[in-house]
């Protein structure tokens, strides 16, 4: 309980700390106009978009890895967060000024990625780890393939935006966005951290689960669910930032243990603390230009991962 | 120029035998090409332009996909787009000569394009100077040498009778058209926010209109640029890259006074992004946008 009070000071810190930094130094008090529209239209919406979208692929990896029992489980590496971007990329095409659609269609290609893997990865045998990571791969190369293909196909101009935008990238926040992602990933953290018993008992075995009363279906429907909605509205919003889901829930679990009821929220606080000092990190390292945060979030989270593989 | 009779040092696939000679493109590569060149492949879209220009244009065989101009253009043979190129396509017309912009795919081209006696010259014109030798190097290959002077002395024409005009292509100011420079702010695309740096051409073309690009000292061609350094700019006049998704200036210049004042122009992408002939009509665009009093009697 102690570690959530320090998370939660730490968010706070790391957040008034994004506050004072970016491409245009900004005195404490005393702002002109503009300076006042830098930090409260520019640079504060793209902070808490990067908190809410930081959260989210966090709390995805947390309920994910829990509910498999598979350390490996992210929505990236499971092509939840291709499926997400790719429904995005049919929004822009089909849809192109209504911003509501793709939130919607990234949900829609989330849920569908997680449905193909699961069908994929559940043998008569059960589903054993190498199967789900393969399948997993299996839907994110394919989908990456679809992704490449429309991106030949639409012309050149908004190519560039496109590759971009599918490395993960904040700066195109907007209130819609931040409302949307914000609202999800709340409602998804209580509701799994509501499951995260049942989780606990899952994470012995699925019997032994449903002997202590648990309803696995339900449970599955819920976690799945909820990882495909945060997932859907970060992508839609940010495009595809990888890595958070994988190291963040890791981090956690490395300092306070297994127990779902702590892993799931302090995952969702610690993941919207990674992200926003990554880009943090991505506005300021080259001011005036800018490094999308799926970069830094891979560059910083690769090595981090593999040291963490190879203490334990 | 050096002129090499190099008949039977290599074979034609097609079994005849073309005379040589040696010339040197861009990145100061000797290449033999035919004296008498038939057929051309382009790999780039100004250069497309460009070869039109010279009046070497029915000799085209192969272009890109994303060769619109001049119309004739759009009748040619498509071999993919200059990033993407097909090779096979590209050896199927038998092109005497393939004509890129960029140096990217020089190494495994050369080779391939070599093992089918296909010579390869590179184009790479910076700004209206580069256009200027680009057009002269094409007449010389092309052996038109006489209708690419023609074009240059219009382009060049149509340069000095600007009625304002701070710098010339060679770098020489001209005090008599000369007007203080308009802080312009160049939006290539407007979500991710990208706009021209230090290595864009287009900054001859702005200072030659008695402009200057309030991102010319960002580095790179086309940077990606914070939304904060853009709200700080305060440009007075926006110029937007015309194409589908880059029709307004990006929110954080809501309170620029180019916004305000409504000095936003919209230029055609295609002509201030390709250096060849019509960046002269980029050029006069630009400055009658930025200087609209001096063209007032004209």
């Amino acid at each position: 309980m102690r570690l959530g009070l320090v998370l939660l000071v730490l968010l706070i810190v790391v957040l008034i700390i994004a506050g004072m930094l970016g491409a245009e130094r900004l005195p404490l008090t005393g702002w002109t106009e503009q300076q006042r529209s830098i930090l409260l239209d520019i640079r504060i919406p793209r902070i808490l978009l990067g908190a809410c979208v930081g959260a989210s692929l966090a709390v995805a990896g947390a309920g994910l890895q829990a509910l498999l029992r598979n350390p490996l489980a992210e929505p990236y590496l499971l092509g939840v967060s291709n499926g997400a971007a790719l429904g995005t990329m049919v929004g822009f095409v089909l849809f192109q000024n209504v911003e509501a659609a793709r939130p919607v269609l990234a949900f829609a290609g989330a849920v569908a990625a997680t449905i193909v893997v699961y069908r994929m990865a559940k043998s008569r045998a059960g589903m054993s780890a190498e199967r789900l990571v393969l399948s997993g791969v299996i839907v994110t190369t394919f989908l990456s393939s679809v992704i490449v293909m429309l991106t030949t196909l639409l012309d050149a101009a908004r190519l560039r935006s496109f590759t971009f935008w599918l490395l993960g990238d904040l700066s195109q926040s907007s209130s819609t966005g931040i409302w949307i992602s914000g609202v999800t990933v709340a409602i998804v953290t209580v509701v799994l951290t509501s499951q995260a018993r049942s989780l606990n008992l899952m994470m012995i075995g699925e019997r032994d689960a449903l002997d202590f009363g648990v309803e696995v279906g339900r449970v599955r429907l819920l976690v799945f669910g909820g990882a495909s909605l945060v997932v859907g509205a970060a992508v839609a919003a940010s495009g595809s930032v990888g890595y958070v889901g994988l190291i963040v829930p890791h981090l956690v679990r490395l300092s306070i243990g297994s127990d779902n009821r702590l892993v799931v929220p302090f995952s969702a606080v610690a993941g919207a603390i990674f992200v926003v000092l990554a880009d943090t990190i991505a506005r300021t390292a080259i001011a005036p230009r800018e490094l999308p945060v799926g970069a830094v979030t891979a560059l910083v989270g690769a090595p981090l991962f593999i040291y963490l593989l190879r203490r334990n | 120029m050096l002129f090499a009779l190099a008949a039977g040092c290599r074979t034609a696939p097609t079994g005849t035998q073309k005379a040589l000679r040696t010339v040197t493109d861009d990145l100061g590569r000797h290449v033999s090409v035919p004296v008498r060149i038939d057929r051309i492949v382009s790999l780039a879209p100004s250069v497309t332009e460009n070869v039109f220009a010279v009046g070497a244009g029915d000799r085209l065989v192969g272009v890109t996909t994303f060769c619109n101009y001049p119309e004739q253009a759009q009748a040619i043979a498509k071999v993919g787009d200059t990033m993407n190129p097909n090779m096979e396509t590209i050896v199927a017309l038998k092109p005497d000569v393939v004509l890129v912009s960029t140096a990217s795919q020089i190494e495994a081209f050369t080779k391939t394009l070599e093992a089918n006696g296909i010579a390869l010259f590179v184009t790479d014109p910076v700004g209206l100077p580069g256009v200027y030798k680009s057009l002269g190097d094409l007449g010389d290959i092309f052996g038109t040498t006489e209708q690419a002077n023609r074009a240059i002395a219009q382009l060049k024409a149509r340069e000095s009778s600007l009625p304002v005009r701070c710098t010339t292509g060679d770098g020489l100011s001209d005090d008599s058209r000369a007007l203080p420079p308009i802080r312009v702010f160049v939006q290539i695309s407007r979500e991710p926010l990208f706009t021209i740096g230090k290595q864009s051409f287009l900054n001859g073309v702005l200072n030659e209109a008695c402009g200057r690009s309030v991102t010319d000292a960002v580095e790179t061609a086309f940077p990606k640029l914070s939304k904060e350094t853009a709200a700080a700019l305060n440009p007075e006049v926006i110029i937007l890259s015309d194409s589908e998704d880059n029709r307004e200036p990006n929110d954080s210049f809501r309170s620029s006074p180019a916004v305000k004042n409504g000095r936003v122009y919209r230029i055609n992408a295609d002509i201030i992004s390709r250096p060849g002939p019509r960046l002269v009509d980029a050029l006069e665009q630009i400055a009658k946008d930025l200087h609209p009093e001096s063209f007032k009697d004209k």
